[in-house]
């Protein structure tokens, strides 16, 4: 797409420049087909009108006199955006847009304007006679007027009663963000996010104040402008010969971080009970960015940048491992070359990001159109990740009374995702980091007459070979659309409906050269092409109730009911020995192969539906007393018969101490708050269909697949949350502190089934408590606050503990770990007494005289040792401007727990030695391991996991205005400049998924992808 | 604007009167069957022979490295898996089955339990559909078998009738009280069974030959399943033993060539083979390819895992005419020319050739890939990637597009089974009949497998890993020679007395590993179980 497209000024010409995008043609018509399959022939028509509607009031123009003019900070004359100028005593009014700017339309008789913003004052401008003003506001308070998004609504922050923390884009980290959770990583008391890997596109592990379940769904409920998200991806799994299982890709990597307004992230039961079966884990709202009042503007940005691999693994060098040879007599394994392979698979992944965006309106309708188009090459040869978004939203008032609104949201994007042999469970073949650790350094990758050193038959893997031979690409689309209606019924009582759709579909094509020296791949290659189809609706009806009981009593009261629906669908085949031998991949032709190799296969998930019902209710009374109720009955269809519907209340209670009698005259406290809440909230994590008997269709055969459990229903927490929120001196300094227990029961799990039966597993209830206790403390500080010079800081920690109680059935494996000699071998437990994944293992007591480990007890008992949970969580962030200079800087970090290095274990052990290489650290000690020393997991290999990262360091000049481009901001920013952590592999922030029948590891640590640093520069401007 | 107000207000009462309706939450299944579904469907338009095919696939878990086969043999004086430096250790779990120092939470004793009733579920299940006699019958022996083998490993065995709650707790069979239900069952349902290979069937379906032979294995068995520390035989048992083998001696006979019935073939060359599990080269079976890769070192034809090993003493009860030691077996894919000339089944021991161009191979580290008669369950030397002498069960299927899938049925029984079983159960007080005598039958065997005649038998020897001593044979040595690797040398060992004897690899073990215990898991949901003593 060329610039020229780039540029549409109207919302119909946004509209043409959608549909005329290729990659989301089908799945627009493909939504729209389904939205007249939901029976809403009207709401359809009402949307075309609506639309029609919204286009021609872009082009109306009153017959009034125009006013302009700019409004900014009093502070440091920044533009204040979003800012409120309505004529006094009317209606009339506009926004500010992103410079500040505005420009409103006013009768001739109108003589001043009302500017007002949140978080800052309103004032009074006389406009007799002027056609243009500036205007100054003064901010009243920095955080405690900001507008907050909890479920269903919004809220001021200063009538919250929940633990909620709003983290804004202003604020969010810098770099070359891939995926919306990395935006507030470190920013949240609380929140853990994990990279999994440096994989473009990762996964993320997230925790919300630690894990609660046993099993799976531990990660938060995502929500979307309202709407919430089904959380899986359609990204086709792919188990290709000999490599194993690829990792999971991000479920949110279709949405562009640059089109995220701010992300809230609700904590306590007070806010997540709204969300019922689905809101034990945290929910985290994301706001996309909408338009504002004012002409058509145009924001753009680009950056580009360049990854390295943040750390090598420490293996020999040539020189190293023939000296290595001599010192334990071998005689062979030294080919005489000199080659480091993991600088033959890595290397430097330039990335490149361009956003656009396009918004306006008026007092009738706001809309926002964005292109966003990122290039990620990987820091593995091949890897990249590129996508592409559009995102397109309005809001638009209709009739005199303006009581009619209209919302629609479009969010398009098309991921295509080029995967490398990088995989979770591997042996010592198949996984390509793995294989680049363990070439023989001494042993050359080339030929001399330049083809690629393999040798057939052997069983040592040359990386590039496999790189080469290794084509895997997934082309995904995720159509995200919602369209809102509201109606105001009257002052106090507006009604919205929702509807939205979400549609994914993915497709994945791998190839395996024949000469990549792996069995079964070896001389026969293989293909692979599959697609999966991802499906969610909902529909939403709320009703919010304001009013003013008394002059001291106010009451807020919403109503509602959501239904969603969510399927899953896909198939695939792959097949063998194809006679083509040329450049064709396998996957293209697939009715080359040999037929006896082919195999088929489809799927279709039993779909399954949520119906619910919800309420809240909010007294506030003289600011000083707050009270909340919100109650939750979720229907699912997905619990068994016996328990079809789940009742999730909370309460909670605020007391704005500062607001009190005997506060008058206190200057210390600009805001002092105490909260407390309690409720309950659930997790209804397991798969469709669980509840009642499938019989499952194998080659021709028909089978019972599992134990009908008609009991069965969603896992219940119970949360009660104390928190005091604090301003000194008119925000100076803020922050706040809370206590939360959360404790979990009915915990779902997929318990031995009682044999015979048809599986070996089936879904529990389980009796048993996961608890989950602890601190969080936000601080933050305005330290310097001149008009040339302002130094802010922001610090978070949260203390966490986490253990698994009254649970009486069989230690529950998981942390699988894997390579040769370690086949079935694993190191994490669920028992009682202990956290979730407790390591067990044997407890390494160092090599004795003959070089052989040595272990407490000869071996022969277990012990637990070793967490893989953090026990504090941290992050600081800093900002310093300097006239039109600034500074950010934003570091996160974990304590308290422990790391597994399978990677270390299993692939580049002693035995290595004279074919593959070893680690370094295993040569030159005391005593001389010896080479028959068998791999077992041990404590020798549990590392010390704490870590502070500096993940992002960034720097900006403000240029300005430069001819038309306004606000022309220049920036670099440097991404894991660097890190301070004890653990050896390739980053302690890592969590290869180890699971074992479902039942997640956590911190254990598998030739990953590995982390990378770089930076990138780039600019933006307004137009 | 008026009108849009009105109509506005109208479609949003329409909107929201449609969508407040409530949805009564029925849960669609899409891609599996409900079991109202599933009842109609396999009653009317098809009928139970697709949940008997489940049934049968069922049976392909014996065929990998680490299932009731290992527990079987590797328990056993005839296999280990030695920890090779950075192979094979496992987390111990190969070691302690051959030392015999196993407990509750081993994987592979959970594995095996779940897995084979697993097999007792599907099969009680097929008889909830109305299935036809002949369907039932078929349904009832592969539960047979999977009952007798859980009975085998554990001493226990869960039951529950077609239709019982499952997530109640079913009784428990134990021991003698398991091996009477088991007989019961084979006596009620050999009449309705289909035809086994005598009258033509195939041996990969449940028959009535298989059930002759499964009840032939009760009888010879029950005894030690009621004490296992003391097997008592009583004659009528050893008697109705007798009686089959002379009924199934007039349908088979030994074949010529031993290793036929374990060639990818099997099916159609492979002439004593009574029972199997079947596998169709390229397109649908288990996991027989473990039969060689457990074994094969990395650089050999069929690259492998370099793992299981037999002992010395088992090698060296073999005369060397005997074609059981193995045999130049020519490739039956044609891909493997063998231009060496060395053996393709049977024992592996000394220098090895590549079967493709016949030079001699080398292990990873370069030195010579030759097997040593030595070997220790954690292996420590130099050499320890070529320790212990391999063995080749089945015939290698090296056809192009058969690696994952070969050919080869997996083999239960033989015909040579029931001619040994007949002279155990006569040496064991069984009154011989048709004029055979234990020696006659054992040198019956003897003679079509090239080994020399005996002049004697007995039932063992005084140290089970000595070699019999000229003609005089011990049919415990006899049983393993023909049937190495089959899985079923715990079981004879327990029967002769011989499994906690000392071997080369292990010492006396306690009388508790005569069974296995009962899972953790297992016990954790079913109050009927008890854990075995002494565990």
């Amino acid at each position: 797409m060329t610039m020229e497209t780039l540029k549409p000024n109207s919302l119909a010409e946004s509209l043409i420049v959608c549909f005329f995008v290729q990659k989301c043609v089908q799945n627009t018509r493909l939504l729209i087909i389904k939205l007249l399959f939901m029976n809403v022939k009207m709401l359809a028509r009402l949307t075309l009108v609506g639309l029609f509607a919204c286009v021609l009031s872009l082009f109306s123009q009153a017959q009034n006199k125009t006013v302009s003019g700019k409004v900014t900070d009093a502070k440091d004359g920044s533009p204040l955006a979003g800012a409120s100028v309505v004529v006094k005593g009317s209606k009339t009014g506009s926004q500010t847009g992103a410079d500040g700017s505005f420009k409103i339309s006013i009768p001739a008789s109108a003589t001043t304007l009302v500017v007002s913003s949140v978080g800052f004052g309103s004032q009074n401008v006389d406009i007799q006679g002027k056609t243009s003003v500036d205007i100054s506001l003064a901010a009243t308070s920095d955080n405690i007027g900001e507008v907050v998004v909890i479920g269903y609504g919004t809220a001021r922050k200063k009538d919250l009663t929940g633990a909620i923390t709003s983290v804004k884009a202003k604020d969010f980290n810098q770099g070359p963000i891939t995926t919306p959770d990395q935006l507030i990583q470190g920013k949240v008391a609380g929140l853990q996010v994990i990279n999994n890997s440096g994989q473009p596109g990762s996964a993320t592990t997230i925790r919300i104040r630690g894990n609660s379940s046993v099993r799976s769904g531990n990660s938060p409920l995502f929500v979307i402008d309202g709407i919430p998200l089904d959380g899986r991806n359609a990204r086709p799994g792919l188990n290709a010969n000999g490599i194993g299982q690829t990792p999971d890709a991000n479920p949110l990597y279709f949405y562009n971080p640059n089109d995220i307004a701010s992300m809230d992230v609700l904590k306590d039961a007070s806010a997540t009970a709204i969300y019922g079966s689905r809101g034990a884990n945290g929910v985290i709202m994301i706001t996309t960015k909408k338009g504002s009042v004012g002409a058509p503007k145009i924001d753009f940005s680009a950056n580009i940048g360049q990854n390295t691999v943040r750390k090598k693994y420490k293996v020999l060098n040539a020189a190293e491992y023939k000296a290595a040879l001599s010192s334990y007599a071998l005689t062979s394994g030294n080919d005489g070359s000199d080659v480091d392979a993991q600088d033959a698979i890595f290397r430097k992944g330039y990335i490149q990001n361009y956003n656009l965006g396009i918004g306006g309106g008026n007092e009738n309708g706001k809309y926002r159109f964005s292109l966003g188009y990122s290039d990620q090459n990987g820091v593995i040869l091949k890897s990249n990740l590129k996508k592409y978004n559009i995102g397109m939203n309005g809001q638009y008032k209709f009739l005199e009374s303006k009581r009619l609104s209209l919302d629609f949201n479009l969010l398009a994007a098309h991921n295509t995702d080029i995967g490398v042999p990088v995989t979770n469970d591997a042996g010592f073949q198949g996984n390509l980091v793995g294989m680049a650790l363990q070439w023989n350094p001494t042993r050359a990758l080339y030929k001399s007459n330049g083809d690629l050193n393999i040798v057939p038959g052997e069983s040592v893997v040359n990386p590039l070979a496999m790189s080469a031979g290794y084509d895997d690409l997934a082309d995904i689309t995720n159509i995200f659309a919602t369209v809102g209606l509201g109606y105001k019924i009257t002052d106090n009582l507006d009604y919205k409906f929702n509807i939205s759709l979400n549609t994914q579909t993915g497709v994945r094509k791998a190839t395996e050269a024949p000469y990549i020296t792996i069995p079964g791949v070896e001389g026969r290659g293989f293909g692979f092409y599959a697609n999966s189809e991802l499906n969610s609706q909902v529909l939403q009806h709320t009703l919010n109730y304001n009013k003013k009981l008394t002059s001291a009593l106010s009451m807020t009261a919403l109503l509602g009911y959501e239904y969603q629906k969510f399927s899953y669908k896909g198939s695939g085949m792959s097949a063998q020995d194809f006679t083509n031998q040329g450049d064709v991949s396998f996957a293209s032709i697939m009715q080359n192969s040999s037929a006896a190799s082919r195999s088929i296969y489809s799927w279709n998930d039993p779909s399954s539906e949520l119906q619910s019902y919800f309420g809240r209710l909010g007294f506030n009374y003289e600011d000083k007393y707050l009270l909340t109720a919100t109650f939750r009955a979720d229907g699912s269809s997905k619990f068994g018969s016996n328990n079809k519907y789940g009742y999730f209340p909370s309460a909670a209670f605020a007391w704005n101490i500062h607001n009190e009698g005997f506060m008058k005259g206190n200057n210390t406290f600009s805001s002092l708050k105490l909260r407390a809440s309690y409720g309950v909230t659930g997790n209804s994590s397991f798969p469709a269909g669980s509840a009642q008997s499938q019989y499952t269709f194998g080659q021709q055969s028909i089978a019972l697949a599992n134990v009908a459990n008609p009991d069965l229903k969603w896992e219940s927490t119970k949360q009660f949350d104390l928190g005091l929120d604090f301003e000194l001196a008119s925000g100076v300094l803020y922050g706040s502190v809370d206590y939360f227990n959360r404790n979990t029961t009915n915990i779902l799990f997929n318990f031995d089934a009682i044999q015979p039966a048809p599986a070996t597993k089936y879904w529990v209830n389980l009796p048993g408590n996961v608890k989950n206790n602890g601190i969080e403390v936000s601080l933050g500080a305005a330290i310097i606050k001149k008009k040339d010079l302002q130094w802010n800081a922001q610090f978070n920690i949260a203390f966490l503990s986490n253990k698994l109680e009254n649970y009486n059935g069989p230690a529950v494996l998981t942390g699988a770990i894997s390579g040769q000699g370690l086949s079935g071998a694993s190191v994490q437990r669920l028992t009682s007494g202990q956290p979730l994944n407790a390591f067990y293992m044997k407890e390494f007591m160092g090599l004795d005289q003959t070089g052989n480990s040595t272990f407490r007890d000869n071996g022969n008992t277990l012990y637990y040792i070793g967490n893989p949970n953090p026990k504090q969580l941290f992050g600081l962030s800093t900002d310093l401007t300097y006239k039109k200079w600034s500074f950010v800087a934003n570091f996160n970090g974990a304590a308290g727990h422990d790391i597994y290095n399978n990677t270390l274990n299993a692939l580049i052990p002693i035995g290595n030695l004279g074919s593959r290489n070893v680690a370094s650290s295993l040569i030159g000690v005391s005593p001389k391991e010896s080479l028959a020393n068998p791999i077992t997991t041990s404590t020798r290999y549990l590392e010390k996991g704490d870590y502070l990262k500096l993940a992002n360091l960034s720097a900006s000049y403000n240029v300005g205005t430069l001819g038309s481009l306004k606000n022309v901001r220049v920036f670099f920013t440097a991404t894991n400049l660097f890190i301070i952590t004890k653990y050896s592999g390739f980053d302690p922030e890592v969590n290869t998924d180890k699971n074992i029948g479902g039942v997640p590891s956590l911190g254990i640590e598998y030739t990953p992808y590995p982390a990378v640093k770089g930076f990138n520069i780039g600019f933006n401007f307004n137009l | 604007m008026k009108h849009i107000q009105k109509s506005a207000i109208a479609l949003m009462l329409t909107v929201g009167v449609g969508f407040v309706s409530c949805t009564k939450l029925e849960e669609k299944l899409n891609s599996s069957l409900t079991a109202d579904q599933a009842q109609s469907i396999l009653l009317k338009s098809t009928d139970v022979s697709v949940l008997l095919q489940a049934c049968y696939d069922g049976l392909q878990g014996f065929q990998s490295q680490d299932v009731a086969t290992s527990l079987e043999e590797n328990s056993s004086d005839e296999s280990l898996v030695p920890t090779r430096g950075g192979d094979w250790d496992d987390n111990g779990v190969w070691r302690v089955i051959h030392a015999h120092t196993w407990n509750a939470d081993h994987a592979q004793v959970g594995g095996v339990f779940n897995s084979l009733l697993g097999v007792v579920f599907n099969t009680t299940n097929v008889l909830n559909f109305s299935p036809s006699a002949s369907q039932a019958a078929e349904a009832r022996f592969i539960r047979a078998f999977a009952m007798y083998t859980v009975l085998d490993l554990y001493g226990q065995v869960p039951f529950r009738e077609a239709g019982e709650n499952l997530l109640n707790a079913p009784k428990v069979l134990k021991g003698a009280e398991a091996a009477t239900f088991i007989i019961a069952e084979l006596n009620a349902i050999k009449a309705a069974l289909p035809n086994g290979p005598s009258a033509g069937g195939p041996a990969f379906k449940a028959n009535k030959d298989a059930a002759d032979v499964l009840l032939m294995k009760m009888y010879l068995n029950k005894g030690a399943y009621g004490n296992r520390a003391t097997p008592t035989f009583d004659a009528a048992d050893m008697n109705a033993a007798i009686t089959i083998a002379r009924s199934l001696s007039t349908k088979f006979t030994i074949s010529a060539n031993v290793w036929d019935n374990y060639a990818p073939s099997n099916d159609v060359i492979g002439k004593e083979n009574i029972f199997t599990n079947q596998n169709i080269g390229g397109s649908r079976g288990g996991n027989v390819r473990a039969a060689w890769y457990k074994t094969n070192h990395y650089n050999m034809n069929k690259s492998g895992w370099n793992g299981f090993t037999t002992l010395a003493a088992v090698y060296d009860k073999f005369e060397a005419t005997d074609t059981r030691l193995g045999v130049n077996y020519p490739d039956p894919a044609g891909v493997l020319p063998n231009p060496a000339k060395v053996n393709t089944t049977g024992f592996l021991i000394g220098q090895q050739f590549d079967l493709k161009t016949g030079a001699a191979l080398k292990d990873r580290k370069g030195a010579p890939l030759a097997f040593t008669r030595a070997v220790a369950l954690q292996e420590s030397g130099t050499n320890l990637e070529v320790t212990g002498i391999r063995y080749w069960r089945y015939v290698v299927d090296n056809k192009d597009g058969n690696d994952g899938q070969p050919d080869n049925d997996y083999v239960f029984f033989r015909y040579s089974d029931v001619v040994l079983m007949e002279a155990e159960a006569i040496l064991r007080g069984g009154t011989a009949q048709g004029g055979v005598t234990a020696l006659s039958l054992v040198n019956s065997l003897r003679s079509k497998r090239g080994a020399t005649a005996a002049t004697s038998v007995i039932l063992k020897n005084a140290d089970q890993n000595s070699a019999d001593a000229g003609g005089a044979i011990s049919l415990l040595n006899e049983r393993q020679r023909e049937f190495h690797w089959d899985g079923w040398r715990r079981q004879d060992q327990i029967r002769f007395g011989t499994f906690l004897s000392p071997n080369a690899l292990k010492p006396v073990t306690d009388a508790k590993y005569l069974l296995f215990p009962i899972p953790n898991g297992a016990l954790a949901v079913n109050p009927n179980l008890t854990q075995n003593p002494g565990y």
